[in-house]
C-alpha cells in the first residue's frame, strides 16, 4: 500500500529526532488523536517512509527499524486476539506505545520552550570578578613535630596491611603479552637466511617461549606457505613440523624481506 | 543598622563579587539569618526589575549575581564584539529538557525516553557545561548519572530546578489507555 502522503515525503532520517519524532509528525501530518492511534495506517505510513530511503544509514536506520517492529507487533495482536488474554481484562495493545509517544511529545515541547527562554537570557552580559588584592592573611600552625610523625608512621603501618601478599602472582596471571605476527614472520625468515630449513619446535619451543609466541610463530609459518616462501611438512599427526625455505638458493635478507613486505602490512 | 543601609551594602557586595554570591556569604558578613536576606535580596531585585535601571539581579540556586537587562542587549552589543555561543542542535535541546526533569539519570534512560542514542549530545551538553557527571548508578557497569549545572539556570532563566515549569508529570505507567483516552479528550 503506497500512501501519496509518503511519496510527497521527501524528507530524509537525519531531519527526525529519532522514530518517535517521525511518528508524531505523522500523527501530526494526518491529524490522528495521539490517544487513539488508528495503528493499520500509521504503521503502513511509517514503514512507507522507511522503503522510500534511498540508502539509509544502518546505524541509524536501525533504531528507526526498532519501532517499525513494535507497530508490526502491536499491529498483529490488535488483528489477532490473544485467546489467553481473552479470558482476563483486555488490554489495548498500544498502551505502552502511546504512553511513550505523550512523554516523547511533552519533553520535545518543553525542549522548544527552552529554546525560547535561552534567546532572552542570552541578551545578558556578566562582569567578570576583578582579582582583588587582599593580603593573605598567614596564620603560624603549632603543630608538635612528634604528632607529625606519629600521623606518618600510622599511615604507614595502615599501608602495609592494604598490600596484598598476592598481588605479584595475580599481575603475572594478567599480563597480557603483545606478540605481533609481523615480528614473528620475521624472526622466521631471519632464521631461514643460515639454514635452508629447520623444525618448528627448535625455533618456537613452550619450554624457551610463551604460549602467545608459540601461536603467533605458528601463524606466521602458515602466513609465509600461503605466500609461497616456506613449505611445511608433517610426516605423521604430533611429529615434527619441518619448515623449508622455497628460495633454492642464498638470498641476502633485505630481498627477502621487501618481497614479502607488502604482504604482512595488514600484521 | 537600617534596611536602606542592609540593601546598600547586599548591592555592593554582589556588584564586587561578580561571580554568581552565595546566599550564606551575604549572611556570614551581615551577620542575618538566611529568611531576612533572602527576603532583603528579594525586595531589591523587584527594585531592580521594576526600576528604570539597566541591571537587574538574578538569583540562581540560592546565589544572586547581577547582569545588564536582555532588553538593552543591542546597545550593549555595540560595546565589543560578544562571542556568540554556537547553538544547540534540537537533539541536544531534547536531551537537556529529559536530564532537567529527571535528573539525575543515566544515558540508557535519556535514550530509552527518546528512542535514539544521544551520545553526542550528551557530549556537547558537557562540553558546554549545561549538563555534568553526578556519580554513578549503584547498578551493574555503574553508568554514569547526569545532572543539569547552575549554568543551565542561567541560560535559560530558572532560580532553581524546583522553578521549572509544570509538566504535568502523572505517571503515565499507571494510566490504562480508556483513561489516557478520556484525558485526551477533556484537553
Amino acid at each position: 500500500m503506497e500512501s501519496s502522503l509518503t511519496k510527497a515525503c521527501t524528507l530524509k532520517l537525519d531531519n527526525f529526532e529519532g522514530p518517535f519524532d517521525l511518528l508524531f509528525h505523522l500523527i501530526e501530518k494526518n491529524q490522528m488523536d495521539i490517544y487513539d492511534i488508528p495503528i493499520n495506517v500509521i504503521t503502513d505510513q511509517y514503514l512507507d517512509y522507511l522503503y522510500d530511503l534511498q540508502s539509509p544509514d544502518l546505524e541509524v536506520a536501525s533504531e528507526f527499524l526498532v519501532m517499525a517492529s513494535t507497530l508490526l507487533h502491536i499491529k498483529s495482536k490488535m488483528l489477532l486476539p490473544d485467546k489467553k488474554e481473552e479470558k482476563q481484562e483486555e488490554v489495548d495493545p498500544r498502551e505502552e506505545l502511546v504512553r511513550r509517544l505523550v512523554e516523547y511529545k511533552r519533553y520535545k515541547e518543553f525542549a522548544t520552550e527552552l529554546k525560547e527562554m535561552e534567546k532572552i537570557w542570552e541578551k545578558t552580559v556578566y562582569r567578570l570578578p576583578e582579582p582583588l588584592d587582599i593580603p593573605i592573611i598567614e596564620e603560624v600552625l603549632e603543630i608538635d613535630p612528634q604528632v607529625l610523625r606519629k600521623q606518618y608512621i600510622a599511615i604507614l603501618e595502615r599501608n602495609k596491611k592494604k598490600i596484598n601478599v598476592g598481588a605479584k602472582n595475580i599481575t603475572k596471571l594478567i599480563e597480557h603479552e603483545k606478540v605481533s605476527l609481523r615480528s614473528k614472520i620475521r624472526e622466521v625468515v631471519k632464521y631461514l637466511i643460515s639454514k635452508t630449513s629447520f623444525v618448528f619446535s627448535e625455533l618456537f619451543s613452550l619450554k624457551s617461549r610463551s604460549k602467545t609466541e608459540v601461536v603467533t610463530g605458528f601463524m606466521a609459518i602458515l602466513e609465509l606457505a600461503k605466500m609461497k616462501k616456506v613449505k611445511i611438512v608433517q610426516n605423521k599427526q604430533f611429529s615434527d613440523i619441518h619448515v623449508i625455505s622455497n628460495t633454492a638458493e642464498e638470498r641476502d635478507e633485505h630481498h627477502l624481506y621487501s618481497e614479502i613486505e607488502n604482504n604482512i602490512k595488514e600484521f | 543598622m537600617d534596611i536602606s543601609t542592609m540593601e546598600s551594602i547586599i548591592e555592593s557586595l554582589i556588584f564586587s563579587y561578580g561571580d554568581a554570591l552565595p546566599l550564606d556569604k551575604i549572611c556570614e558578613i551581615l551577620e542575618l539569618d538566611r529568611k531576612t536576606a533572602r527576603n532583603l535580596i528579594k525586595n531589591m531585585m523587584d527594585n531592580y526589575n521594576n526600576s528604570n535601571r539597566g541591571i537587574i539581579i538574578r538569583e540562581l540556586n540560592d546565589k544572586y549575581q547581577m547582569c545588564s537587562k536582555p532588553e538593552y542587549f543591542e546597545y550593549v552589543s555595540k560595546l565589543y564584539q560578544i562571542r556568540q555561543k554556537q547553538a544547540l542542535s534540537q537533539a541536544a535541546y531534547e536531551v537537556l529538557a529529559i536530564i532537567a526533569y529527571n535528573q539525575p539519570l543515566t544515558k540508557a534512560k535519556i535514550e530509552q525516553i527518546r528512542g535514539v542514542n544521544s551520545d553526542s549530545a550528551v557530549t556537547r551538553l558537557l562540553e558546554r557545561n549545561l549538563i555534568r557527571e553526578a556519580g554513578k548508578l549503584d547498578a551493574p557497569g555503574r553508568p554514569r548519572l547526569y545532572e543539569t549545572t547552575d549554568e543551565f539556570l542561567k541560560c535559560f532563566g530558572f532560580k532553581s530546578i524546583r522553578d521549572l515549569p509544570m509538566l504535568d508529570i502523572e505517571d503515565l505507567s499507571q494510566l490504562n489507555l480508556d483513561e489516557l483516552i478520556d484525558v485526551g479528550n477533556s484537553k
